[in-house]
């Protein structure tokens, strides 16, 4: 890619002790990409992402925003940025409008036009006035977004932003944050364990183990072409498959073969005039999971459900 | 920075503790001056002292603690003061307030500020451990805003809510005075230091109340830098409430010592050099605002140099 990246890290490292948590990190995010930040528990997503904010100092390397050191130009550098870390904590005592009205007060220029935008846009207008404190998870979320987007960000940032959100709370703040990034052009960087809802959400990945980056992947790269099919009896099946040329290995009760989908109605044919009863077709994809689990060397797999 | 003072403020009232705090004051100070108003009720079958009886034994008293050699120079200019005004006061005729009138009551209301010290260790501590244990300095710190700034916003609006309790109370002492014992007769006089001339109670309770102030100002700070550093509220008010208490005690422990002299607790009673009463009598007053600001500076460095450094894992 071409593009000016909106966030630079450079050889991030992190040492606590005698432990170096964060190696030597380096990544680049683009302008309306969503990027993946995935790990074991304890990999260092958290330490990363708190450094990436000026949450922590860095003990090498540093973080730059537009263009601009997070280090030595705080207050220029994070004005471009929204934050969710972790569960949004709130004031609780508070209602949410007023905690709105807190966070804005600390950026410059955001009249209460935007705030009323802002909580329309994450759909809280009927229940902004009331204390965060009588909130679900799914609206102190949603409030959590909202504080995120008052001041316009060129870059989201969000820790573990779904743990402890239902299904239905997953696929909406999903489907916002894929709107936010396609129509505003921001980027954003989501760390998660949670395998499945990173791949639905990125289009790139981005994956730490012990404090090292290991691997950068584009989502549709991940997604080659593969089919399943079921056919008995299964000798029959593999010697009329292979011999039309298709790549195929051995997968459950059938195969597997590698091939675009036009060629499946051919391969289908071919099963029927040899005689094969056809049980199963269909794309077969392989799941993040594995190989996440291929990337990590499997020893350390996260855990699939929140902690 | 006007817009932060804004933000704590209007976190500080939406908690009911600021609300309660402000409301125990104000039911406190009614209840003391009842209760001074029933005791004093039922103890009048005694024959009452008349004032040129209490202002006679004033002189005397005066003039008894002046034949001490070991007064200082301080105290000696408290009493000779003292003894001047009883004997101006027989001379002249001219009554002094009676304990139970309005007047006096004002005068004295610098005494419940210990109250406000209390209320204002509590607000101190939390405002900065408060964040943390919410785990919403998360959100505080990923704003365009310095830390520093963060910091002194909190630091201001602990000693907007101080300063205001402290008013409140003189307010309060007024009001409820007013009601229990009305105004009384009486006329407020000042040494001067060569003579005795008539002064407003007003002043004098403004003055009482503002040296007073100087407690509440330190130990709140301290509280504000334990707050700080330990980011735990529950640690930093027991150990300022304790360390409040204590701490006075131990001046007179160590009132033989040389080092009292730059102990933080010789100090934080301003009023000692206007009531006479000195546990270390060697002091001046210069000596202990020097004393309470070299305190103060380092209170807040220890704060600000935490505050902006530490790296935020909570």
């Amino acid at each position: 890619m071409t593009e000016k990246p909106i966030v630079q890290i450079k050889n991030l490292s992190k040492t606590i002790g005698k432990k170096n948590i964060i190696k030597n990190l380096s990544l680049d995010l683009y302008k309306g990409q969503i990027t993946g930040f995935l790990g074991p528990n304890g990999a260092g997503k958290t330490t990363t992402i708190r450094m990436m904010v000026g949450l922590m100092r860095p003990t090498e390397g540093e973080v730059f925003i537009d263009g601009q050191s997070i280090q030595s130009n705080f207050e220029e550098s994070i004005q471009k940025v929204g934050v969710i870390v972790e569960n949004p904590e709130m004031y609780k005592y508070m209602t949410g409008y007023k905690n709105l009205l807190h966070f804005s007060r600390m950026h410059k220029g955001i009249s209460k036009k935007r705030i009323d935008e802002v909580v329309q846009q994450v759909g809280m207008q009927n229940r902004i006035n009331e204390k965060v404190s009588s909130y679900s998870l799914g609206m102190r979320q949603r409030l959590g977004l909202a504080q995120a987007l008052l001041h316009d960000p060129k870059f989201l940032i969000l820790d573990e932003p779904t743990n402890g959100l239902d299904p239905a709370g997953i696929r909406e703040f999903r489907m916002y944050l894929q709107k936010v990034a396609s129509e505003n052009g921001v980027a954003v960087f989501v760390s998660s364990h949670l395998l499945s809802e990173i791949e639905l959400l990125c289009d790139r990945i981005a994956v730490i183990q012990n404090g090292e980056l290991i691997d950068i992947k584009n989502v549709k790269e991940l997604n080659v072409s593969r089919y399943y099919i079921h056919a008995e009896p299964n000798e029959l099946a593999l010697e009329v498959l292979s011999g039309a040329g298709f790549p195929v290995t051995a997968h459950d009760k059938g195969y597997l073969i590698d091939t675009e989908s036009q060629h499946i109605p051919g391969a289908v044919n071919m099963l029927v005039s040899a005689g094969a009863k056809i049980y199963a077709v269909q794309p077969h994809r392989a799941t993040l999971e594995d190989q996440f689990l291929e990337m990590t060397g499997g020893g350390q797999i996260a855990e699939t459900h929140s902690k | 920075m006007l817009k932060l003072i804004q933000n704590e403020w209007m976190k500080l009232w939406s908690k009911k503790t600021s609300w309660i705090m402000a409301a125990l004051l104000v039911v406190i100070l009614f209840a003391s001056m009842g209760i001074t108003k029933w005791v004093n009720s039922s103890m009048m079958v005694n024959e009452e002292e008349t004032w040129q009886e209490v202002a006679a034994n004033q002189q005397a008293n005066a003039e008894a603690m002046l034949m001490d050699p070991n007064l200082s120079g301080q105290q000696k200019d408290y009493y000779e003061g003292q003894a001047a005004i009883a004997e101006y006061r027989l001379a002249n005729e001219v009554p002094a307030f009676e304990y139970t009138s309005m007047q006096q009551q004002v005068i004295d209301a610098h005494a419940m500020l210990s109250l406000v010290t209390l209320f204002t260790v509590i607000i101190a501590a939390g405002i900065v451990a408060s964040e943390f244990s919410q785990g919403t300095i998360k959100m505080l710190l990923t704003r365009p805003v310095k830390r520093w700034k963060i910091l002194t916003s909190k630091y201001i609006t602990t000693m907007i809510y101080a300063i205001l309790l402290s008013i409140l109370t003189i307010a309060v002492s007024a009001l409820a005075g007013l009601i229990f014992f009305g105004i009384g007769d009486g006329t407020f006089l000042v040494w001067n230091g060569s003579e005795v001339v008539e002064g407003s109670y007003w002043i004098e309770a403004l003055k009482m109340a503002a040296l007073s102030f100087a407690s509440v100002w330190i130990i709140g700070t301290f509280a504000f830098m334990l707050g700080t550093v330990f980011r735990s509220s529950s640690l930093a008010i027991g150990l300022s409430i304790f360390l409040m208490f204590t701490g006075i005690q131990a001046v007179y422990l160590l009132a033989n010592y040389e080092v009292v002299k730059y102990y933080l607790f010789t100090h934080t009673d301003l009023t000692q050099f206007y009531t006479g009463f000195m546990p270390v009598p060697d002091i001046t007053m210069t000596m202990s605002l020097i004393v309470l600001a070299v305190y103060f500076l380092i209170f807040m460095a220890v704060s600000y140099w935490t505050f902006s450094r530490r790296d935020v894992t909570a």
